[in-house]
Order: C-alpha cells, then structure tokens, then sequence
C-alpha cells in the first residue's frame, strides 16, 4: 500500500515560522545578553577641521580617551564654513551631536547648549586662571557659562619682512596709513601685491569693520541695542578716504571682490603679497610646505587708527548640547581635553593661543618665533566686534559682511558714498531692531 | 382539558447568512487603493507635508532650534524691504533664462553633430557626458582655478596670445561676473540637452529625411520642418524640467563668486542660504523662497504654455 504522505499546507508553515523566530529570537536574546550589560557609551563628537595636523592632533587624542574609558566614539570632521549648516540641519532633525567645536555664539544664544559653568570654574582654578580677555568672552551676563574655550586665535598682520628690507622699510608699519606707504612701496604687481586682503562677501572681509573702528566708528551704542553708525560720519568718511586710497593704489590684487576666506592663504603662500591679515594658520603651512619663505615672514599685531589699536580674538571652544544623554561624560571629555600635558603637545602643531595661564609656560612659545604674537594677541586682544557688543545683532550684520559691502558699492558699483552708507544704516537697523 | 400553550419568547439567532465576499469591483478597488497608499503616503512625507510646512515657517519666527511663533506678514514684509531682494529677483531671471537658452542652442548643435554618422561618434557621445557626471564641487572650483586673475589659465592664454595687456578679474568685475557663473553653469549642464535631443532625434525616422531630400529641401528646412517638431514633446520635458533646475541653482553662485561681487551675482538661493544656514532665522529664509514661488511657477507655466502653443500648432 502506498504510503500517502502528509500535505504541508500553509498553515503547517507558518507554524513553522513562528517557532522558528521565536527559538532564532530568545536565542539572540541569550547570546547577546551579556555584551548589552557591558555596552559602550557612545559620544558623537563633532571636530572643528581647518589645519590638517591641529585637527589630527585633537581626533587622535580624542580616540586615545575613547579607548581608555571604554566609549563608542564617532568624529565628524566639521570645516567651520559648513558647521552651521549642519548643525541647523541637525537640530531641526534632533539628530545632534553630544560635543560640538564651534564658536557657539548663535547655539548658546538659541538655548542649545548645557551649562558648563562648573567646569569653567574648575578649570580656573585648577589652571591658575583664564588668560586676557577668555572670562569675557565666556561669561554670560548673568555668569553662567556654555563654552569652554580652548585656543585663542586672531588675525595678525603677516608680511613680507625681506622684501620691506629690500625697499629700506622697517617693519611693523605703525599705522594703517603707514601700511599703505609700504605697501605701495614694496609691490611689484602683477608678481606681487602690497595687500592680500578680501573685499568680498565672506567673513574674512571683516578685517575692514575692525579698520574702521580704529578711525573712531561705532556700529551700535554701548548695550548693543541701538544703531549708531550715523552718529559717527566724520569717522567713517575719515576711513572712507583712506580706503579710497587703498583702492586707487592699485594694492589690493584682482580679484578681492570675490575671494573667499582662503584667498589671502593662498595668495601670501605663493609668494604673491607683501602682507595679509590672517592668523598664523599661514605660517603653520609655510613651515611644512616652505620653510625658506616662513624664514623671511614677520608676523605682527595690528596696526594702529588715528583713534587706537582695534585688535580682535576670536577663539575655538568646546560645548556639549543640551540634548545629550551622556552630560558627565561629555563634560569628562571636555575636562581631559584641557590638560596642560596634552595642550602642550597640541599647541607645537595647532594655531591656538593660549586660554590658561599654566598653558603659557609651554615651551613651544619660545621656540617657534611667529607664536610670540599669538602670545601678545591672546593676552591684549578684544572679543569680535569691540567696542561693540559682540551679541547676535552683531554677529548677524557680521555674516552679511556689512561694512565690506558699503566698500564694495562703492568701488564695484560705483555709489556715492552717501547712498552706500545710507544703505548700511538701514540694514544694520532693520538687524538690530529685530534684536532690540 | 385544554391545554393553554404559553407563547415563550425565545430569542433565535440571526439565520446566518453566506459568507460573501466583497464585489469583484469592490476588492479591485481596495487592492489599487492598497497599492497606491505607499506612493501616496511618501508623497505626503516628502513632497507635500514639507512644502506647506516651509509656507508655514514663513509665517513664523522660527530660528534653529526655536519652535516659532505666528507673526504674519511680518517676514515677508521684512524680506521685501532688504536691499538685495529686487537684485536677487532679477538676478534669478536673468541667470535662469540666459542659461536656460545658452543649454538649449549649444545642446541643439552638439545633439545634432552626434547624430550624423561622423568617426568616434560613440566615443564623443560618452566624452559628452563627463562635464555633466562630474561633482558640482569639482567642475566649480576647476572654473574659479580657470577664471583667477593671477594664475588662471584662461588670463594666461589670452596674454599669451596678446588678446589682453592685463588679466582680467572675470569673477570680479560687476560687467563680467554673472556671464562667467553662467558659462561655467552651462558648460556642466548641456550634455543633458545634448543627450536628451540626440535620443529624441534618433526616434525620427530616416525616411521623412530621404523623402523631403527629394523634394529639394535644404538642411536648414529639414532641421526646421522635421526635426524641430519631432523633439517638441521632448524639449518640452527638457525645457520644463531644467527651468526648475536652473532656478533653483545654488553651488555655481556659492563656489564662484558667493553672490558678489557686492550683489552682482546674487541669486534667490544664494539669499535664501544666507538668512537660513548663515543667520539661522528659518522664517525669514522660507519667506524669501515662498515669495519666489510665484516666479517659478511663472516661468514653468510660460514654458509650458510656449511649447503647447508650438506643438499644437
């Protein structure tokens, strides 16, 4: 008799199935149960990139933490021209990361940070104090803190010191006028060029603001609320002739008005300037890639208006974001990260002045000549924008680069100096107001 | 005796009824609605849900990470009065429509070379399409290198060949900026014309051609009277999409010039990208977009309508 085999319907697989997900499921259950006790923290932390070795030296010291204290670290290498962006991006999608290196000024405006003050104070004290002005540019003003800043830096004016030498100039030239004179005297256009400075629509361009409160001008009054620029014409027309000057001598390479904030980099590397306006990022590069032209670079502070030094820092900082579900670790991370061993080994590669007293012991001060202005400009700089407030109002007029685009109505398109500055009235009041 | 029967009420239950299926019409209509709903539901997601969503934020305060309050016409009106706004209108007229004819001629003439039995015709028809598969952000900054007063090639060449004394700052110059952002803009994106009229031409058949050669007409009659009318429907795809594109352009502006020099390269994106990602306030930045809403959709439909006109006629 033929042996009827048993159908398999449908209803058989299924029952199948099920057993067999639920035997694969506690399975996976068991396997995995013991390594789930023991996961990782994780830290996403989102690095500041610019110059290759600065930013290699604090990833790698970041890895090193990691694998010391056990977390599941992820590095995103952020340029600073994208980092907003990004963290906009971020933000919106509450996909942030835990640490963000940033200036931090437009997140712990929009109450997007945590608050480190204990850190601040700790570090303070541990440290023997902040160096310059790094409280004021931390602090709040009811005291509480969101960043930690780890490096200072700033633009210094760099220049050709061969070349000055060559056409019997010493340097630094005192003033702005007198950078002029030198310029004019020391280029050879079109192989090089007295001023590698940007006239355009990107931050770098700033540098013409910081000239033209030297010669007396003010953006807004002293709480940061109230448009004054109008009050103070004479001021800004003194600066205008002066930048005419500038303009007509032909100083500035073709160009400008479009270079964006690698430019200047790049024109000074190639041996293309007399002086720019950059931190020593610059000489950083020169002394890997061209040593023999770094030899016959003098880097300085500003020069000087007929109304004082206007010498700004900006700065690199560390903050944690308020969404983080690991706050004591990103503040251990954040701590560690400030070790005076650490920083030391750090500061020989990196473009950051010190923020901590101990820091200015460092031997690397006094080894590499060019870090003598670092020292001085973290020591007496003054925070973006001063004598103004440097708060969101101003930091938005920053980012639309206002005081270069009255230049630039005036020299690109042509208009009168009363119709361009009219218009910069108007745009830093419709800023301001909305921040009044 | 009698006996009295007591009516008892009893509750029967429900005579049960076959089990019918849904009409063959009904589960028809339930499995299209079943397979459309996905499609339908990404579209919502992604198409339609953030479309009025970003008209919401115009309406709103809403900077990075803030939720934003109701402010009415307060953006709009605060975009409206900003010095770049009219530049940026115009600007973004005069980018889309130049480079949108410039594509189109040099497209038409490439398709039409390739499309003749010329030598290493399938070599030149995959070279076409390099400029177009390349990264945006390699073919820009490879055009900045091109058009640099002090080391680019292009003021090199036109030295060397005593066409000029002195380089010329092409991306510089209020005169010359915006035709170099859209030459480089259009050198990118023409193979898209080319490659898309060529498949159109190759649709036409051969004996239209050989038929109107009979009869004695020139090239420029059959390019005019044959080939013309048969890419309509494809020029009119082509034309309608790369308006859109084109408009809405960002990486040649931001990589090129970022918007100078002083405005004169200022594009709608460009401000858009600047009052959003730069200044973080979303409610401004959407209300610049939704402003130039209406200019998109005038353009497209101007397109559309041109080419209805002309394949109906």
């Amino acid at each position: 008799m033929a042996r009827t085999a048993k159908r398999h319907t449908r209803r058989d697989f299924l029952k199948e199935s099920a057993a067999l997900a639920v035997g694969a499921g506690a399975a996976s259950t068991l396997s995995f149960a013991a390594p789930a006790v023991a996961q990782r923290p994780k830290l996403n932390y989102w690095c500041y990139q610019f110059l290759k070795e600065s930013d290699d030296a604090r990833a790698n010291f970041a890895r090193e933490w990691a694998q010391k204290n056990n977390v599941d670290l992820h590095i995103t290498m952020v340029p600073l021209k994208e980092f907003l962006p990004k963290i906009t991006a971020a933000i919106e999608a509450k996909a942030t990361p835990d640490i963000v290196e940033s200036n931090a000024v437009e997140l712990r405006a929009r109450g997007q940070l945590l608050d480190v003050t204990d850190l601040y104070k700790k570090l303070e004290k541990t440290y023997g104090g902040w160096v310059g002005n790094a409280p004021k540019i931390m602090l709040e003003p009811d005291g509480r803190v969101h960043h930690i800043m780890y490096g200072f830096q700033g633009f210094m004016l760099i220049s050709r010191d061969d070349l000055l030498d060559k056409a019997g100039l010493k340097p630094p030239p005192p003033t702005w006028a007198d950078l002029l004179v030198y310029a004019k005297k020391t280029q050879q256009p079109p192989r090089t060029f007295g001023l590698g400075i940007p006239l355009s629509n990107q931050t770098d361009a700033q540098v013409w603001e910081d000239m033209m409160k030297s010669y007396g001008a003010r953006l807004a009054d002293d709480k940061g609320k109230r448009v004054v620029l109008a009050d103070h014409k004479p001021q800004v027309w003194e600066f205008l002739d002066f930048f005419a000057e500038v303009w007509k001598a032909g100083v500035l390479p073709p160009g400008v008005t479009t270079w964006d904030n690698t430019m200047n980099n790049s024109t000074y590397q190639a041996g293309k300037a007399v002086f720019v306006l950059n931190p020593i990022t610059i000489s950083l590069w020169l002394e890997t890639n061209n040593p023999e032209l770094l030899a016959k670079t003098g880097h300085y502070t500003y020069p000087r208006g007929p109304k004082g030094l206007i010498q700004p820092v900006t700065f690199g900082s560390r903050s944690i974001m308020k969404y983080t579900k690991v706050a004591e670790l990103a503040k251990q991370f954040l701590w560690d990260s400030m070790e005076p061993g650490k920083m030391d080994r750090e500061s020989g590669v990196s473009q950051w002045g010190p923020v901590l007293k101990d820091y200015l012991k460092f031997e690397v001060w006094k080894k590499k000549p060019f870090m003598k202005g670092l020292i001085e400009m973290s020591q007496r700089g003054e925070p973006q924008g001063w004598p103004d407030v440097f708060n969101d109002a101003w930091r938005e007029q920053f980012t639309n680069t206002t005081i270069s685009r009255m230049l630039q109505r005036i020299v690109v398109d042509n208009w009168t100096r009363d119709k361009a500055f009219a218009e910069t009235v108007d745009v830093l009041t419709k800023i301001y107001s909305k921040y009044a | 005796m009698a006996i009295r029967h007591r009516s008892v009420a009893v509750t029967l239950p429900a005579p049960a009824r076959p089990a019918r299926w849904p009409s063959v019409r009904t589960r028809e209509s339930l499995g299209g609605i079943g397979l459309l709903a996905p499609t339908v539901l990404i579209l919502i997601g992604l198409v339609l849900y953030p479309f009025f969503y970003a008209i919401w934020l115009a309406f709103t305060d809403k900077t990075v990470g803030s939720p934003g309050q109701f402010v009415g016409f307060k953006n709009f009106a605060y975009v409206l009065a900003w010095p770049q706004f009219t530049t940026a209108v115009w600007n973004t007229v005069v980018f889309t429509v130049s480079a949108v004819a410039m594509k189109f001629v040099l497209g038409m003439a490439v398709a039409l070379v390739l499309n003749q039995q010329i030598r290493g015709r399938n070599f030149f028809r995959a070279f076409l399409l390099l400029p177009w598969a390349m990264p945006a952000f390699v073919v820009y900054l490879v055009w900045r290198w091109l058009y640099d007063p002090l080391s680019g090639l292009i003021n090199y060449a036109l030295i060397d060949l005593g066409l000029i004394a002195t380089p010329i700052a092409f991306l510089s110059e209020r005169s010359t900026a915006m035709l170099s952002v859209i030459v480089a803009h259009v050198w990118r994106n023409f193979p898209f014309y080319a490659i898309s009229f060529l498949a159109g031409m190759q649709t036409i058949s051969q004996e239209l051609y050989d038929a109107a050669q009979v009869d004695g007409a020139s090239r420029a009659q059959q390019f005019r009277h044959i080939t013309l009318p048969g890419l309509y429907h494809i020029i009119g795809v082509v034309l309608l999409l790369t308006t859109i594109w084109t408009a809405n352009a960002f990486e040649p502006v931001y990589l090129l010039t970022g918007g100078g020099p002083s405005d004169a390269t200022m594009v709608y994106t460009m401000l858009v990208y600047v009052m959003g990602m730069m200044n973080l306030r979303l409610g401004e930045a959407a209300a610049v977009s939704t402003l130039f809403l209406p200019l998109l959709i005038a353009l497209v439909l101007a397109v559309t309508i041109l080419l209805q006109r002309k394949a109906n006629a």
